[in-house]
């Protein structure tokens, strides 16, 4: 298949690959074009009607579900996978990351399914001991529990960011013993069916495996989604993505289907006054940033956009700045295109705003741009430009601010990461941040790399995911009975 | 002939309607060629001189190394994005730096600002008021949902040559020269919309008013007596780009702007007597009169259902004049929405046009529905994504830029967010010999399904309700 053809996305449910009754659908911003078999066909078949039939998962002790989990990610090598090849091949196609960066992002993606990373997410994030049995725990009030994680009737709207998202997403599937239903996001179409197909290949009837349904609709087809999106259907609705997709699926939520929503994040980066020490470290921390920039071309939410920088607004300050930003430009450039290349599209509007921003120096000085390769704006006093929000294409914006009371200024509800430098700094800011909106303070060159075994959105996504069951025993002789008559 | 050509192209700049002896007819028969030439010898001429006046178009222009103008593909690179309107950081509105956002005008506009007295200025509305008292311009505004507003630094003498031009192609007739009733027609104006306001398309309602009317303003009929207050503007666009930020919480109301909330309710809740008089005026004292009336299609759809609805039909002379533009975005039209105006106008023509707020020209649409291009100015096709030059033959479409010759107190030229089709081979249907755009435009952003940065005039009204309803609740 060649980068410009057009691609299908077959339909995978729970085992059963169908590849018929194909419709078309134009790709993002009318850009090539897919197909995929008409899912109204098959809209019955794709919640799991009986939820009895999530029985086989509780006969898999957890090792066995690491052994098959280890060999799903060996056999997901670039090289030899042939579904893997076709997902990065569409990929190039539907999103718009330059080719060698969206290579090294499926090269690296057998590493995901380590075994002992995935014993690690499991048991930080839930508890194995959850996950395969029941759990004891004595109360004040006398009273002996027993809690289970039980998995869920899931639907998850994946984000495209590459294909670590799909991945993501099938991992927390497994763990949690749920049984999923992906939809497959238009900008990273065949990941997600690169996986449960390399599965089926491995493992065809394995548990796991006939616990797993990917197949593409467009996001806001009513008709199936009003079709599917009910309690007698799916129990939880894991959605990643942007405002609108996200404020969409709330509509369909109510009692018995519950929303986990990993919604727009916007991140910030703030750097202290040391970074000034010297020469040396101006450098350190110019490429931190250039890092934090440029890993997967400044798409991701946890990308840096806006960086303040507490050098102060006065004429030295400003010296300091426009010095950093020039450096982190260099560095933006010098890093290797396995990490960060120039953007293979770029932002109409931002470009002409950044257009219009370099006809006149008083209040910002671009910083490169020339060619759409990226750029650095310098703020020339303590505001970020007014187009913020538009950042992206490797373009950020250092703004100058003369106390660390004006940093709050970089977090809102929708900050997910905060950057920073030094460390000391963070401490400083950790108890405060969080107040406006912060979710995760990292040291600076670190935002772009995150685990899965931690936290995400300043939820417990794969806590939430799961149904946390109790079963008591009670003991009259310990638990007060309310039945006895106390008046007698 | 150069001679000719350089009096011709200076005319052009200056006193288009003189060269073409009033007559809308000359305009869109001249040679194409010659006009070309004209063209080009103006383009040059204009450069010249914006290059020594217009400071922002001097830093580009060196920028990428232009020294002059020859060709028309050789101003492309210096269109101005719809951006560079609101370059200025919109937080010295919010901090009432009005030297600053001076000095930032001053770059911008060919005329000198720097004597500009904006001490104990108070609001967006009063600067721009000082603007108007104090120099030779008439700034127009227009809001977006990005948290800020453009500022374009148009001049009086201009706004007002252009009504001179709106009276020509409102009544006289393609093919024939104008008669002297034509050439100063005196009507009633009805203007379906706010009495004034800083906003582009109200600016046009006071000028109006002033050069249809015979100067007898009682024969102005607006909907709304109140004004659009830029300040309350500025709000609601604040208020939607914080909404898309997740920043509410953050949106801190100008003290000033709040005190007046009373004022705002006021005139929210004065508007349906002020619509029942309207269509009163209209309807009885108006009917079978020789009117001219304009506004947006949303707008004069809206009026024209309403009208219906309460049993009302205007029945105007049918030699009056109506005019209409403008996109549908956001606003559910029905197909035949303009057979519902015509039946309520009780009109069997209604006139079209193309225009937008950076450039001075409207281009009024022929018999076929095309829109003529104006003769002092240069229309050009651009590669949607790149913005490169798309050839000047066949049938093409592209992304809308134009340079404005007559654009004296503000670069002429700029990109527009518009796809349009021109066919530059084929001479139009109607006769007329000048370059003829296709009557369907539409937004680039309309065909992406992405939200437009920009409040159209339709939706003024809507945000700045927003606006109110948010510093009800900011009190409560």
């Amino acid at each position: 298949m060649s980068a410009n053809t057009d691609f299908r996305i077959p339909l995978f449910i729970r085992g059963q690959l169908i590849e018929d009754n194909w419709v078309e659908f134009s790709g993002r911003a009318g850009g090539t074009g897919f197909s995929a078999p008409d899912i109204h066909v098959y809209a019955d078949q794709l919640p799991l009607r009986n939820p009895a039939d999530m029985a086989d998962l509780y006969q898999v002790p957890f090792e066995e579900i690491l052994d098959v989990l280890e060999r799903l990610g060996q056999a997901l090598d670039f090289e030899t996978n042939p579904y893997i090849q076709e997902a990065y091949e569409a990929g190039l196609v539907a999103a718009n990351y330059p080719s060698e960066l969206l290579k090294s992002s499926y090269i690296q993606l057998p590493m995901v399914f380590n075994r002992e990373a995935i014993r690690e997410i499991a048991e930080q994030r839930i508890g194995i001991a959850y996950l395969e049995g029941w759990v004891n725990q004595t109360l004040t009030d006398g009273r002996d529990l027993r809690i289970r994680a039980f998995g869920a009737r899931t639907l998850h709207i994946p984000a495209g960011n590459g294909g670590l998202v799909s991945a993501i997403t099938i991992i927390r599937n497994v763990i949690t013993r749920s049984d999923a239903i992906i939809k497959a996001p238009s900008n990273d179409p065949l990941t997600a069916m690169a996986i449960v197909r390399t599965l089926y290949d491995i493992a065809p009837d394995h548990p796991i495996t006939r616990h797993l349904t990917v197949g593409y609709w467009k996001g806001g087809d009513e008709v199936l989604e009003e079709k599917l999106y009910r309690p007698e259907n799916i129990e939880k609705i894991v959605a990643w993505g942007g405002f609108a997709s996200v404020k969409h699926v709330t509509k369909y939520i109510q009692p018995g289907l519950e929303l986990i929503s990993l919604d727009p994040k916007r991140s910030a980066t703030i750097i202290g006054p040391e970074a000034f020490e010297s020469e040396e470290t101006l450098h350190e921390v110019a490429l931190r940033t250039a890092c934090d920039i440029g890993v997967a071309n400044q798409e991701a939410c946890a990308s840096a956009r806006v960086i303040y920088v507490l050098c102060g607004t006065d004429a030295a300050g400003l010296e300091q700045i426009n010095r950093l930003g020039e450096l982190v430009y260099e560095k933006l450039m010098g890093l290797p295109n396995y990490i960060t290349s120039k953007p293979k599209s770029f932002n109409r509007d931002l470009a002409e705003y950044l257009d219009a921003t370099r006809m006149d120096d008083t209040f910002y000085r671009i910083i490169g741009g020339e060619d759409l390769e990226g750029a650095v704006i310098v703020s020339q006093f303590d505001e970020p430009v007014d187009y913020s929000s538009l950042l992206s294409g490797r373009v950020s914006n250092l703004v100058p601010v003369d106390s660390i009371e004006k940093v709050t200024a970089a977090v809102t509800a929708l900050t997910q990461t905060v950057g920073i430098y030094p460390e000391s700094l963070k401490e400083q800011l950790r108890d405060r941040l969080p107040l406006f909106g912060a979710q995760r303070l990292t040291s600076l060159g670190y935002a772009c790399s995150p685990t899965v075994a931690m936290p995400q959105d300043a939820i417990e996504p794969l806590r939430r995911m799961c149904k946390w069951i109790v079963e008591e025993t009670c003991d009259p002789e310990k638990v007060y009975p309310m039945w006895l008559d106390q008046t007698a | 002939m150069t001679d000719t050509i350089q009096a011709k192209a200076r005319q052009m700049m200056d006193d288009p309607i003189a060269l073409f002896s009033k007559s809308i007819t000359q305009m869109h028969m001249i040679d194409q060629h010659e006009l070309e030439s004209i063209q080009r010898t103006a383009m040059s001429m204009r450069f010249e001189e914006h290059y020594d006046s217009i400071e922002v178009l001097h830093t580009l222009a060196d920028r990428l190394g232009v020294t002059q103008l020859d060709e028309f593909n050789d101003v492309v690179p210096l269109f101005f994005p719809h951006t560079a309107f609101k370059s200025y950081p919109a937080s010295l509105l919010d901090k009432k730096r009005f030297d600053l956002m001076t000095k930032w005008l001053n770059k911008q506009t060919s005329y000198d600002l720097s004597d500009l007295d904006v001490a104990d200025c108070d609001s967006v509305d009063e600067w721009i008021e000082r603007l108007d008292e104090q120099t030779p311009l008439e700034v127009i505004t227009s809001s977006g949902t990005t948290g800020t507003i453009s500022l374009i630094p148009k001049s009086k003498h201009g706004a007002r040559y252009n009504m001179q031009l709106w009276k020509m192609f409102l009544f006289q007739t393609f093919g024939q020269e104008p008669t002297e009733e034509q050439l100063n027609p005196v009507v009633d104006v009805i203007w379906p919309n706010h009495y004034k306001g800083k906003l582009g398309h109200l600016r046009v309602g006071q000028m109006i008013k002033t050069e249809f009317t015979g100067g007898d303003e009682s024969r102005f009929h607006a909907l709304y007596n109140d004004p659009i207050d830029t300040d309350l503007m500025f709000l609601a666009s604040k208020l939607r780009a914080a909404a898309s930020r997740g920043e509410l919480d953050r949106l801190v109301i100008d003290p000033k702007l709040l005190a007046r909330k009373d004022e705002f309710e006021a005139m929210q809740a004065r508007r349906p007597a002020e619509m029942a008089e309207f269509f009163d005026a209209i309807t009885r004292q108006l009917s079978g009169k020789k009117i001219f009336m304009t506004s947006a299609y949303p707008l004069m759809y809206d009026m024209a259902r309403k009208g219906l609805e309460l049993g009302f039909k205007a029945g105007f002379a049918p030699d009056s004049a109506i005019l209409t533009g403008g996109g549908t975005k956001g606003f559910e039209l029905p197909d035949n929405f303009m057979e519902v105006i015509k039946e309520f106008l009780g009109v069997d023509t209604i006139q079209e046009g193309y225009g937008m707020s950076e450039i001075s020209a409207f281009h009024w649409a022929c018999e076929k529905g095309h829109y003529h291009v104006q003769p002092w100015v240069i229309p050009f096709l651009l590669d949607p994504e790149t913005s490169k030059p798309l050839p000047r033959e066949g049938v093409v479409t592209g992304r809308a830029a134009f340079y404005d010759l007559f654009n004296e107190s503000h670069w002429g030229g700029v990109i527009s967010g518009d796809e349009i089709t021109i066919d530059w081979s084929t001479p139009c249907e109607c006769g007329l010999k000048s370059v003829h755009i296709h009557h369907d435009i539409m937004r680039y952003s309309e065909k992406q399904g992405v939200e437009d940065d920009r409040i159209s005039c339709s939706a003024t009204q809507q945000v700045q309700n927003e606006a109110i309803e948010f510093m009800k609740e900011f009190e409560a």
